[in-house]
């Protein structure tokens, strides 16, 4: 709990000031504002009543402002004290609402960019275990009602203890039997207010859920309406849907009920509040122990501090929604971010890294007792090319999320031209590194915008040789706009083979020393496919490359193969020594061969029939 | 589909009022609360011109009287406060009823012109953007109708009332007390038109920033790998820095807009203090001077009120547009009139050995007779396509992507229906049979499963809703979905969750497989899955499918050697025609495109098997290679 208010006082850094000044000005101008019920009060007591008063309060006010008769001539003063006086409240009101305003989004946007930062540098672990959605609803709701919190509740729950707080000294002075009546109904209609919107927060919630499964049947029913339309449901969803938008309905009209109950008994005790303030005093004024201006000035007063009252339950409820927006915030911020090596441990690299990849003794495990990889050793020579083959789950994807230092590994150490990676920067390493992933992430930006990613500044020239070696060019060039076609939502929607060879540009167009293919042809077309491993056969020795598939046919060319089996290396060598050996790649050749033949038998036994 | 983008961010300069007349339409069955509602508004009006002037008639007989009418007058305090209380409660009640029975009457409606919807209207739509016109469109719309009324109402007669009292009271008084209303008026509407674009612009950078943080989680390894984290923050810096630019501008027009309309509404009081007091004891008495300035201190309420109500109804008019849009988009796939009159025929004077619209039940035919067809505004997809499946019979379409051959299926399950040529089922044009008879006689078994949250058993029930248990566990045994369902602690019982998502995507496959044998369609379209599952699960769905297939008309999209190897007749597709068709083995013989692409396209998926069997144990490997 208290980590949270920290978080909430630290997130004011820089803006602590300014929020002292607003609530400065709201003090300020909530003693103007109580003043202006002070100039009826004068006039009508004091200046134009018949037998005016001779003591008290009015009296001394009237004395000060030059006395009766200079008044009296003068009764303009009094719009000018009304207006000044409201103007004066008006100008601090609106130092409060401006500084509070610069303030609170000040902070807002500050939030943003903080969790938007720190999302950038949270480790992969952190993504393994969370949702897009909900982090996303984190990010957007949740600030929002932090945002609302900081510009209005803050405010507001300072302004309804000003409104009461700031008046009592003035009515006592001016009456005290009348100050007491006019707070008589105030405890219960605060505690009645507090109670209520305490008791509601649950059907509010009800509410919600009710809501929230509305729009999930809603969901369904538009992702699935193939199957509706196949089993011709119809009539059924309708019903369905139905059911859940009555119910949504239903709650909510009961809801409304109870605010009706609220807002009428709230009502029912304030304007009595009123009500009496208005009949005490009309039998105080009749029995002549209460003067008329006095009066009107608790009539206006009550009036001030009524409806903060009333709101204080309301703005209490959305205290306890803020509270827990700050606390699903704070569980993004305060987790910690991908460790940094400290400066003076940290290795810088060579400035032409030639990319010599070593594996150590690696072991590492997403889940404690099943690992992912284990005890892997190789070592890859700057420029060549390591091919790993096995089933999915073997391992194959972790070295490469090693090596990018996605994770860290538990035992064992990889490096980089000779130098662990784990003393560098994961910056550092990543920059080394270029990776097509079997389904490749595309920003909604351009193609150009996405394929420089890796090297903004690249020429005109670069960028077609790329998109050219990734057999992407010509079908970026029939796009309407070409490069400059929009990808995503608002753009076009390229198939699975297009985006693994866009991001295939992107990769090489980096020229990074070290280049990682996983399994990134998988959704290209045969024919391309040949063309694609041509175009980097001929690069080849510019990179040292590593590349994942469970085909045999993308391997050929690798300089060392490693198979893997359940996370350990279960052969190694080249296409040559391997396809000799007794063990798993020579099965995967032998059921090859076999399909192999099988096709071939297949042809050739129809051409001969 | 950056139309539907667009949209959101149109500026409403004026008010549509045939649009929103369309919208009280839709309110017409709650015409009985908005008419209560309406007196609710003016008697409450009618109470807040009464209460100062009581006031003052109490002060007045106070000093006149020495307060011999002070019970009197307490008692009409009295009166008007339980009236008061009592037709708040009434108003909220009713506003309540009004707003969300609206709300649901435009959900249902909307819901159902969804269902009728054909799927070139869901090709050009995101999910997310047709959620949103049922789920904050609907809200926004049936919220802003009554209060807007209400408070028009309320509004209205509160301003005429305290302006006719003032007059009636003392009128050279109330004139000098009224020359506020010009500024403050000009002030409100100044105001509100510089908040409404303010916050147009703030929720379409909001709308960004969404996305923002969308794409920044989505893309966090490609940002990590690409060392983008600073380049990324940048840019999300110009959007937050707009948004805090905007906030703040509207924050900073309530900050001015606020004391402006506090210094005039006081203006008004002490203008009725000095000229009241000028002429008070002259004839004036002192309880209508307090009253008064009771009017001039509550003047601006009902027109700031009022004000942010049409401001509502201006920013709520961009969601009544799309809402009604929706509602007026027809179905482009609908029956004929003359279908329908035999469906009605049927349904007066049922013969059982008919179908619901009085024609044949059973199919023994589907004939493509130069079929064109081309997705709108896309070059043509189909061309001349001529072919005739019997029944019994199952057809493999093959070919490469975008072929076409998805589009053949979606036409036999008229989800879309030709631009040109005609489907004929036994010699009758699909358009004169009914849709609801043609696809409750469908079968479809898609690629990606899905799956509605709910329990395996209502899934499965999904297929045939009258199902018994015992029929619903025999066809899971069919197709072989009894094995994993057993397995699992609830059995039949257990909850897929959203979108089926606790279920992997074989036990997905194998329940759709279920629901779909349980509905014993005629016509089966299976659209194969080239996903890469285990291998003995793969084997185990295929049987599955095999069962299914028996005895109808199907068709399938192929990807596996095996399903291809055992389809009745192969149709090899390529832009758009037929240009290889018969069996495996003619084709093979053929040697032409079925040829290539099966030595080709399909070798692939040999080498991904071979992969996967050899670390799989010895047993299972022999059978693999086996043709």
């Amino acid at each position: 709990m208290t980590s949270k208010y920290r978080l909430i006082w630290q997130l004011m850094e820089g803006e602590r000031l300014r929020y002292s000044a607003a609530i400065l000005s709201l003090v300020i101008a909530s003693c103007f504002l109580y003043l202006v019920p002070l100039v009826p009060t004068v006039v009508l007591d004091g200046v134009i009543a018949v037998n005016p008063a001779t003591s008290g309060l009015t009296t001394r006010v009237m004395e000060m402002a030059g006395g009766r008769d200079f008044l009296r001539s003068n009764l303009w003063l009094a719009v000018l004290a009304t207006v000044a006086f409201t103007a004066i409240a008006g100008i601090f009101t609106y130092l409060r609402g401006r500084l509070a305003g610069i303030a609170s989004e000040s902070i807002a946007r500050r939030v943003r960019e903080k969790l938007y930062d720190q999302l950038q540098h949270l480790p992969c672990s952190f993504y393994d275990r969370s949702q897009t959605g909900d982090l996303v609803q984190r990010c957007t709701s949740d600030v929002e009602t932090l945002r609302m919190f900081l510009i209005d509740q803050v405010v507001e729950i300072g302004r309804a203890a000003l409104m009461l707080l700031i008046p009592l000294p003035l009515m006592f002075a001016v009456d005290a039997r009348m100050a007491g009546i006019s707070l008589i109904l105030i405890p219960p209609i605060t505690a009645f207010s507090i109670v209520f919107f305490n008791r509601v927060r649950s059907r509010f919630e009800a509410v919600d859920q009710a809501e929230g499964r509305m729009s999930s049947t809603l969901q369904e029913n538009l992702t699935g309406i193939r199957v509706v339309r196949a089993f011709a449901r119809q009539k059924y969803e309708i019903e369905k849907f139905d059911s859940r938008n009555a119910e949504h309905r239903n709650l909510h009209y009961a809801l409304y009920r109870l605010l009706a109950a609220f807002w009428s008994a709230s009502d029912l005790m304030c304007i009595t509040q009123i009500a009496i303030v208005v009949c005490s005093g009309g039998w105080w004024l009749a029995t002549g122990s209460l003067a008329i201006g006095s009066f009107m000035f608790f009539l206006m007063v009550v009036n001030m501090f009524l409806w903060p009252v009333r709101m204080m339950g309301r703005i209490l409820t959305e205290l306890g929604k803020a509270t827990v927006a700050i606390g699903r915030i704070h569980d993004i911020l305060g987790h910690p971010r991908e460790s940094k090596p400290a400066e003076e441990s940290q290795t810088p690299l060579d400035e032409s890294v030639q990319g010599e990849i070593v594996f150590r003794d690696v072991t590492f495990s997403h889940r404690a007792g099943e690992a992912a990889i284990a005890n892997a050793s190789f070592r890859v020579p700057a420029g060549q090319t390591l091919a790993l083959l096995g089933s999915s789950g073997s391992g194959k994807s972790t070295i490469v999320n090693l090596l990018l230092r996605f994770y860290d590994p538990e035992n064992g150490a990889i490096e980089i031209d000779g130098v662990d990676i784990g003393r560098m920067d994961r910056k550092d390493v990543r920059r080394q590194i270029s990776v097509v992933m079997q389904e490749p992430f595309l920003f909604s930006k351009t193609l150009r915008e996405n394929i420089v990613l890796g090297h903004a500044a690249a020429p005109h020239n670069e960028v077609t040789e790329a998109t050219s070696a990734a057999c992407i060019h010509e079908t970026i060039v029939e796009f309407e706009k070409g490069y400059e076609t929009l990808v995503g939502e608002r753009g076009i929607t390229l198939s699975g083979g297009q985006r693994q060879r866009v991001a295939l540009a992107r990769a090489l167009l980096k020229q990074p020393p070290i280049l990682v293919l996983d399994d990134a042809l998988s959704a290209v077309d045969t024919e391309t496919e040949i063309m694609i491993l041509d175009a980097l056969r001929q690069r080849r020795g510019r990179h040292t490359t590593i590349v994942i598939a469970h085909r045999l046919s993308t391997l050929m060319d690798a300089d060392e193969v490693l198979v893997l089996d359940r996370g350990r290396i279960v052969q190694r060598g080249s296409h040559e020594t391997l396809r000799n050996e007794q063990g798993m790649y020579r099965r995967i050749m032998s059921i090859q061969n076999d399909l192999e033949e099988q096709l071939r038998q297949d042809l050739s036994s129809v051409a001969g029939a | 589909m950056t139309s539907y983008h667009d949209d959101e961010d149109h500026v409403v300069r004026r008010l549509d009022v045939s649009l929103w007349r369309r919208m009280l339409e839709h309110s017409r069955p709650y015409r009985k609360q908005l008419a209560g509602l309406c007196l609710a508004g003016m008697t409450i009006a009618f109470c807040d011109v009464s209460l100062p002037r009581i006031t003052g008639f109490v002060i007045d007989d106070a000093i006149a009287t020495g307060g011999n009418n002070l019970s009197f007058y307490g008692a009409q305090y009295g009166a008007a406060v339980l009236l008061l209380s009592s037709l708040v409660y009434l108003l909220i009640v009713l506003a309540g009823s009004a707003v969300t029975g609206v709300a649901y009457d435009l959900r249902r409606k909307a819901f159902a012109r969804l269902q009728e919807l054909s799927f070139a209207f869901y090709d050009q739509r995101p999910v997310g953007w047709l959620m949103a016109r049922l789920t904050s469109d609907c809200d926004r719309i049936s919220a802003v109708l009554p209060w807007t009324l209400l408070d028009a109402i309320w509004g209205g007669f509160l301003v005429s009332g305290i302006t006719l009292m003032m007059l009636w009271m003392n009128w050279k008084l109330a004139l000098v007390v009224l020359s506020i209303v010009p500024p403050l008026s000009i002030a409100t509407v100044i105001y509100q038109r510089k908040l409404i674009r303010t916050q147009r612009l703030a929720r379409k950078t909001n709308s960004k920033i969404t996305a923002g943080f969308n794409e920044g989680i989505a893309g966090v390894r490609t940002t990590k790998a690409f060392v983008r984290e600073e380049e990324n923050l940048r840019e999300f810096q110009v959007l937050t820095a707009e948004m805090c630019g905007y906030s703040v501008r509207s924050a900073i027009y309530a900050a001015i807009y606020l004391p402006v309309i506090m210094t005039f509404g006081a203006t008004g009081v002490g203008l009725a203090l000095w000229r009241g007091g000028l002429i008070s004891g002259l004839g004036f008495p002192i309880g209508d001077l307090v009253a008064f300035m009771q009017y001039a201190a509550i003047f601006h309420i009902p027109i700031q009120e009022m004000a942010e109500r049409f401001t509502g109804l201006q920013s709520a008019q961009a969601s009544a547009e799309r809402l009604q849009a929706l509602l007026d988009t027809a179905p482009t796939i609908v029956d004929s009139d003359e279908v329908r009159c035999g469906v009605l025929l049927q349904r007066r004077w049922p013969r059982p050995d008919l179908a619901s619209d009085g024609k044949a039940h059973g199919i023994r035919e589907i004939r493509f007779e130069n079929v064109d067809f081309a997705y709108q505004g896309s070059s043509r997809i189909l061309c001349d396509f001529n072919l005739t499946i019997h029944a019994g019979e199952s057809i493999a379409l093959v070919g490469e992507t975008g072929s076409g051959k998805s589009t053949v299926a979606r036409l036999v399950c008229r989800f879309y229906e030709p631009t040109g040529g005609r489907i004929l089922l036994d010699g009758v044009d699909y358009r004169e049979r009914s849709l609801e008879w043609l696809q409750s006689n469908l079968g479809i078994v898609l690629q990606e499963p899905h799956l509605f949250s709910g329990t395996i058993r209502e899934n499965i029930r999904y297929g045939r809703l009258q199902a018994s248990d015992a029929e619903i566990e025999s066809v899971a045994q069919q197709v072989g979905a009894a094995a994993f369902i057993s397995q699992l602690p609830k059995g039949y019982d257990t909850e897929v969750g959203e979108s089926g998502n606790r279920l992997s995507t074989g036990q997905k496959q194998f329940v759709s497989l279920a629901r779909a044998l349980l509905a014993d369609p005629q016509i089966l379209v299976l659209d194969e899955a080239t996903s890469s599952l285990d291998t003995e699960t793969e084997r185990r769905i295929q049987s599955g499918v095999e069962t299914l297939l028996r005895g109808r008309i199907s068709i399938i999209i192929a990807h596996r050697l095996s399903t291809i190897r055992s389809a009745d007749r192969i149709v090899v597709i390529s832009r758009g025609r037929i240009v290889e068709e018969g069996s495996h083995r003619d084709l093979l013989a053929l040697g032409g495109q079925y040829a290539t692409l099966y030595s080709l396209q399909f070798r692939r998926e040999a080498e991904s098997v071979a992969v996967q069997t050899a670390s799989e144990p010895e047993q299972f490997q022999v059978r693999n290679t086996r043709a």
